[in-house]
Order: C-alpha cells, then sequence, then structure tokens
C-alpha cells in the first residue's frame, strides 16, 4: 500500500494507539508496521476540517453583522431544511442536523480526491459503505421512535395472512437500499478518480482539467442524491401504515 | 394572470431535483435486492446445511426489488 504524506504522518504518532486499539477489537491488520490505511487518514482529515469549519462559524456567530461563512451555512441549512420539509413533511427540523452532516461530510469526501496528495475517501466501499449503515440505523430507530412497536405495521403489509411473505420481502428491500446507496457513491467516486487518472498519464495536460470538472460536478451530484434518497427512505419511516 | 412567484419556481425547480435523484435510485433497487436476497438465502444454506434456500431468498429478493420499484412509482404518481 502506498501511503499518503498525511497517513504516513498519522501512522507516526499514532500507529501504535491504532494497532492497540485493533488488537483489543480482535482484528488482525494487513500491514501491522502501518496500521491506519489512506482512506481512514482522509476520513479523519474531512472530520477534522469539518469540526474547524463549524468551530468557526460558531464563533463568528451574529445576529447583526452575519458574515460570509455564516450566509453560506445559513444557505446550506436552508437548503436541506426546506427539502425535508417538501419531503417528509412538517416536524422535519429534528433531522436537519443529521441530514446536513451526512451531506457535508459525502461531499467533503468527494472533493478530497481532486486535490494532490489526497484521495477520496468514498471511493473505497468500506466509507460509503459506513455512511449507509448509519443511516439505515438513522431512519429505522427514527421510524420505532414515531410508531413504537407499531412500525412493524410497515413491514407486514395491509393483510395479516400475507406477512409470512411480506416481512422477507420487506426485510430484503431494506437490506438492499444499504447496497444501492453504497454502491452508487463507491462506483461513481471510484470511476470519477479512475478516470482523471487514465486521462492525466495519457495526455498529462489541459484534458484532465475537463475530467477534473466532472469529478466536481459528480461529487456535488452524488453527494445530493445520497441525502435525498436517505431523506426519502426518513420520510417513509416516518409515514403511517396503510 | 400574474405567473408564478420566485418561491413557486424555486419548489418547482426542488420538485424535479427530488423526483429526477428518486428515480436515478430506482436503477440500483431491482439488482440490489436480487443480490441480498440470493446473499441472504445462501447465508441460510450455510447455516442450516440446506441447498435450496439460495433460491428462496432470489426469488424473494426479485419480488422485494419488483415491490420497491412499484412503491416508488405509486407514491410519486400520487403526490402529482
Amino acid at each position: 500500500m502506498e501511503q499518503l504524506p498525511f497517513t504516513a504522518l498519522l501512522n507516526k504518532y499514532f500507529g501504535g494507539i491504532a494497532l492497540a486499539l485493533l488488537q483489543v477489537l480482535h482484528v488482525q491488520p494487513k500491514h501491522p508496521e502501518t496500521p491506519i490505511t489512506n482512506f481512514v487518514a482522509m476520513e479523519i482529515l474531512v472530520a477534522i476540517i469539518l469540526l474547524v469549519f463549524f468551530i468557526l462559524v460558531r464563533m463568528r456567530l451574529s445576529v447583526e453583522r452575519p458574515g460570509g461563512l455564516q450566509h453560506i451555512v445559513e444557505g446550506l441549512h436552508n437548503f436541506v431544511q426546506n427539502q425535508s420539509e417538501e419531503i417528509i413533511g412538517h416536524h422535519s427540523e429534528g433531522f436537519t442536523p443529521f441530514l446536513m452532516a451526512l451531506g457535508l461530510f459525502i461531499l467533503l469526501s468527494n472533493l478530497m480526491g481532486i486535490i494532490p496528495g489526497f484521495e477520496s475517501p468514498t471511493a473505497t466501499p468500506a466509507v460509503p459503505l459506513g455512511c449507509a449503515v448509519a443511516s439505515f440505523v438513522y431512519y429505522q430507530v427514527q421510524g420505532i421512535r414515531k410508531h413504537g412497536a407499531g412500525y412493524i405495521k410497515q413491514f407486514i403489509g395491509p393483510m395479516l395472512l400475507l406477512a409470512p411473505i411480506m416481512l422477507p420481502i420487506e426485510l430484503i428491500s431494506h437490506v438492499a437500499r444499504m447496497l444501492s446507496l453504497t454502491v452508487r457513491l463507491f462506483a461513481n467516486m471510484f470511476a470519477g478518480d479512475l478516470v482523471t487518472l487514465v486521462f492525466f498519464s495519457l495526455v498529462p495536460l489541459g484534458v484532465p482539467v475537463v475530467f477534473m470538472g466532472l469529478h466536481i460536478f459528480v461529487s456535488f451530484l452524488q453527494a445530493y442524491i445520497f441525502v435525498l434518497l436517505v431523506t426519502v427512505y426518513l420520510a417513509g419511516a416516518m409515514a403511517e401504515a396503510h | 394572470m400574474p405567473g408564478p412567484s420566485p418561491d413557486d419556481r424555486d419548489s418547482q425547480k426542488r420538485s424535479f431535483l427530488v423526483l429526477a435523484a428518486r428515480y436515478s435510485g430506482l436503477a440500483l433497487a431491482l439488482p440490489a435486492a436480487t443480490f441480498v436476497g440470493w446473499v441472504i438465502g445462501t447465508l441460510l444454506d450455510k447455516w442450516l446445511h440446506t441447498t435450496w434456500l439460495y433460491l428462496v431468498g432470489l426469488i424473494l429478493g426479485i419480488i422485494a426489488g419488483f415491490v420497491e420499484l412499484i412503491h416508488a412509482v405509486t407514491s410519486s404518481e400520487s403526490k402529482q
């Protein structure tokens, strides 16, 4: 595995701690001398960037004189809020923090790939899968919180007689949502990185810029689609079963 | 008659985006459900030492894929 500079830095200072942690969890890393992989290092970097960004926004919050950062974040917040209200309906404000955090994490992860010396963590299947599993758990928990035991009605269909058939079908379709979220994001980011790399090795001047532009567009689009589909699944979990 | 307000235009634009993204999500619904059904069936076969549950899982997966498609189409039609 070729280490990125940031990964090498993390392995130098935190490799021992990471190895000890993995051993506690009975996980044997493929390369014990470098237990932190590139995609984990990139995820940590994305989390640090987002944390610093929001600390800066929080420090500069002002009602009288809102700055540029505040305008950007308020715009993003309103966009996610309006969209979830349109799809889920009223009382969807509670979901905005999760949807926004998810969207920003995916967007920044996607965009990492265009900076030399970094790579998109979302071009590794484990990261989109982690986001999909988190979303799956989140919308199921919200469904259970809203409907209690009655949430099972969403899985057993309209007739009790059909429940033994409907239950496995619905369970498969819910698990399949995780797979489709994972495959869509991973495949798009992996292909985007690969296309840019191939054209960069063929024609190093000019042409890769077009594909980098395409990569930026796909990064925004995929982050948007991921958040939108999670919102649609949340709306399904919140709806009353008929 | 006055034309649509900027808020209405924004809402229409957003609805189109929502619909487009929702339909793009359908492309993977059928293969994903089929694959998940097959995987669950195969795991059950290994666990219960049977040889036919993978087929049941596969069929249920295909049905689940179609159910998801029908759900998505009927829910967007009912909103129109």
